[in-house]
């Protein structure tokens, strides 16, 4: 079933391991992301699936057959670099035309193909520019269109859109997916940016420190994370701690938080305490007191206009936390720094964290 | 405090003199190989290409040219390929002894030639190796592989080397990546490279004159000695012709090649 199957990749430098024990499996056609922090081993794993670095244990396997010893001109896999590495001493047309030559393709073979990728990434007509006469957006559209002419078994693209404008970046990526759907190749797709991760991907591989912290639709990493570090690194998230009062049967327990009492769902013991993580999007503001108890007393120290929303600055007690508040559920000039107001969510909301329960 | 820019004649006017500081020697060689005199005489009397064909009768002078053009042209070829070859291992990888050989290579540069050339007298005497375009075009290489180095190293360093794996991505193996994508973007650095190591060889009379013997003389010394016994019109006739002949190569070189910016300090 999976196309691409990474098993217990490991590289090491100076007796550090910077990817450690990493497996993964890829479905044909898929669009994977990796998404991590800086210096988190996205690039030297993306580099030992190329065949640029040499794999230090594990194994890689594409449709069945393990590559893991093949050079990297014997991988069939197209690569774009984040700073393009176009051929400078080459025009676009030799550029794209160049692993097409390598195998032996007709000319006219290779004029027709050329000038159907060049289409594809909206460039024809540029075929006789320099890469020094072109700008860095269409740069990387030549990239891309030298990596997909040669129909590779995968595609890797390491932080394509980094050096783009938020405009362009935006613009590029779903070019990419547009163009990556249309022909059905199996895709990594390494980027820092969550957002873009987000946006794009079928599944997104979250890294830390050389291991893969989970790997699941975007919907799922940003509802569901399974890690404390998932739960920080996508979006963002207010910490809350609770304290159990009574543990029910079917594990649910009724918790106390700053002042109010809650059932949320988690196996857990008397009186211990909890830390929950709660996305900003996910409180809600109450000017008056409801009366069903749930709701929490706090201040309002700042708050700061998004235009569709207003972000608040809560004070609980000894405790920060941000709510993001759409402008049309709440007037933000009905709410004024230093005002008591309440704040509310759903037990479901609460993430809990997997330390120091 | 504003910056008062300096007006653009001031600038012109300098690099005039500096170019007329230049190119004064060369200038005064060519018009005085054409003087009629017996004499070598500046400004030239009467105009007259007497003095080249006088070199006719010389045969020792043309010998000398053509000795020196077949020991410059294979030291630039050897010192070329040796020097691109230690600048690619100083700066891709990393090995014992490198901080050593970096030292050694730049060495050459550092050595008065008239040192380098007892040296070398002193080297080949002991090995037993006679003068001979051998000997003067290893003694020349190990003078010139420096500024090949210096120059190619220049070239590779800010290299980006994803170009080189984009390549290999596409299928390229290592010599084809070789050939294909590092030698054309790091040839202006080569070029120049060569280019340096030709005329230093051609142009070289302190290590020459340690090695040369009767039937072996390298252009300059020839004229060096001639000129030692006579001071006629035919020294600056034969100069002239050096002149041309290294503003003729690097014309050629220039066309061939196409590489406009040489010695421009940026790649590409
Ligand atoms: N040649 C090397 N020698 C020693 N350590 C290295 C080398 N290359 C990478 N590392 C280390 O390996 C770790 C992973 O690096 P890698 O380039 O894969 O990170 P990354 O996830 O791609 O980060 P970024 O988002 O900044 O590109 C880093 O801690 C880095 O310092
Ligand atoms: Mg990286």
């Amino acid at each position: 079933m999976s196309y691409l199957k990474i098993e217990n990749l490991v590289k090491t430098y100076n007796k550090t391991e910077v990817v450690k024990k990493l497996s993964l499996e890829i479905k044909k056609g898929e669009l994977m992301s990796f998404l991590g922090p800086s210096g988190c081993g996205k690039t030297t794993t993306l580099n030992m699936i190329a065949g640029f670095l040499d794999v230090d244990g594990g194994k890689i396997e594409v449709d069945n057959e393990s590559v893991q010893h093949l050079p990297p001109n014997k991988r069939e896999m197209g690569m774009v670099f984040q700073n393009y590495a176009l051929f400078p001493h080459m025009t676009v047309f030799d550029n794209v035309a160049y692993g097409l030559k390598l195998r032996k393709v007709t000319k006219v073979e290779i004029k027709r193909r050329v000038q159907e990728v060049l289409e594809m990434v909206r460039l024809s007509g540029f075929e006789k520019r320099y890469p020094k006469e072109l700008s860095g957006g269409q740069q990387q559209r030549v990239s891309l269109a030298r990596a997909l002419v040669i129909k590779p078994k995968v595609l890797l693209l390491d932080e394509p859109l980094s050096n783009l404008d938020a405009k362009l970046r935006q613009q590029m990526r779903e070019e990419i997916v547009e163009i990556q759907k249309e022909l059905g190749i199996t895709t990594i797709f390494v980027t820092h940016d969550q957002e873009e991760a987000l946006a794009i991907s079928d599944r997104i591989a979250v890294m830390f420190e050389g291991r893969i912290e989970q790997v699941d639709t975007p919907a799922d990493i940003y509802n569901h994370p399974e890690t404390d570090f998932v739960s920080q690194f996508i979006g963002e998230v207010n910490r809350v701690r609770g304290k159990v009062l009574e543990v029910y049967e079917n594990n649910k327990c009724k918790l106390f938080f700053y002042g109010s009492e809650q059932i949320v769902s988690i196996h857990s013991k008397q009186n211990s305490e909890i830390d929950f993580f709660i996305r900003p999007e996910k409180i809600q503001i109450l000017t008056s007191p409801s009366n069903k108890g749930d709701e929490i007393k706090t201040i309002v120290e700042r708050k700061m206009f998004l235009g569709p929303k207003t972000r608040y600055f809560l004070k609980i007690e000894d405790n920060h936390i941000v709510a993001d508040i759409s402008n049309t559920m709440i007037n933000p000039n009905d709410i004024h720094q230093g005002s008591n107001v309440f704040a509310i969510w759903k037990p479901e909301d609460l993430l809990p964290s997997r330390k120091g329960r | 405090m504003k910056k008062k820019r300096l007006p653009s004649f001031v600038l012109n006017f300098s690099c005039l003199l500096i170019y007329v500081f230049l190119l004064a020697p060369i200038i005064v060689v060519l018009l005085s190989s054409l003087t009629t005199t017996e004499y070598i005489v500046f400004p030239p009397e009467g105009l007259t290409f007497r003095w080249y064909a006088e070199l006719l009768e010389h045969p020792e002078f043309i010998h000398s040219l053509l000795l020196s053009i077949l020991v410059a042209f294979l030291t630039a070829i050897i010192a070329t390929a040796i020097g691109t070859l230690a600048s690619l291992a100083i700066v891709r990888y990393e090995f014992k002894g490198k901080e050593a050989i970096v030292q050694l290579v730049g060495s050459p540069l550092l050595i008065p030639s008239v040192v380098f050339g007892v040296a070398l007298l002193q080297f080949y005497s002991w090995i037993g190796l006679a003068a001979s375009p051998l000997a003067l075009v290893i003694g020349h290489i190990i003078l010139t592989v420096p500024f090949v180095v210096r120059l190619v190293v220049a070239s590779l360093v800010g290299f980006d080397r994803s170009i080189e794996q984009a390549a290999l991505n596409l299928g390229a193996g290592p010599f084809k990546v070789f050939l294909q994508i590092t030698l054309p973007i790091i040839k202006s650095g080569i070029i120049a490279g060569a280019i340096f190591a030709f005329i230093t060889s051609f142009d070289d009379l302190t290590v020459a004159l340690f090695i040369v013997s009767t039937d072996v003389v390298t252009l300059p010394v020839r004229i060096y000695t001639y000129m030692q016994y006579q001071y006629d019109p035919i020294i600056t006739s034969i100069s002239s012709i050096m002149i041309l002949f290294t503003i003729v190569l690097m014309i050629i070189i220039e066309r061939v090649l196409g590489v406009g910016k040489i010695f421009s300090s940026k790649n590409q």
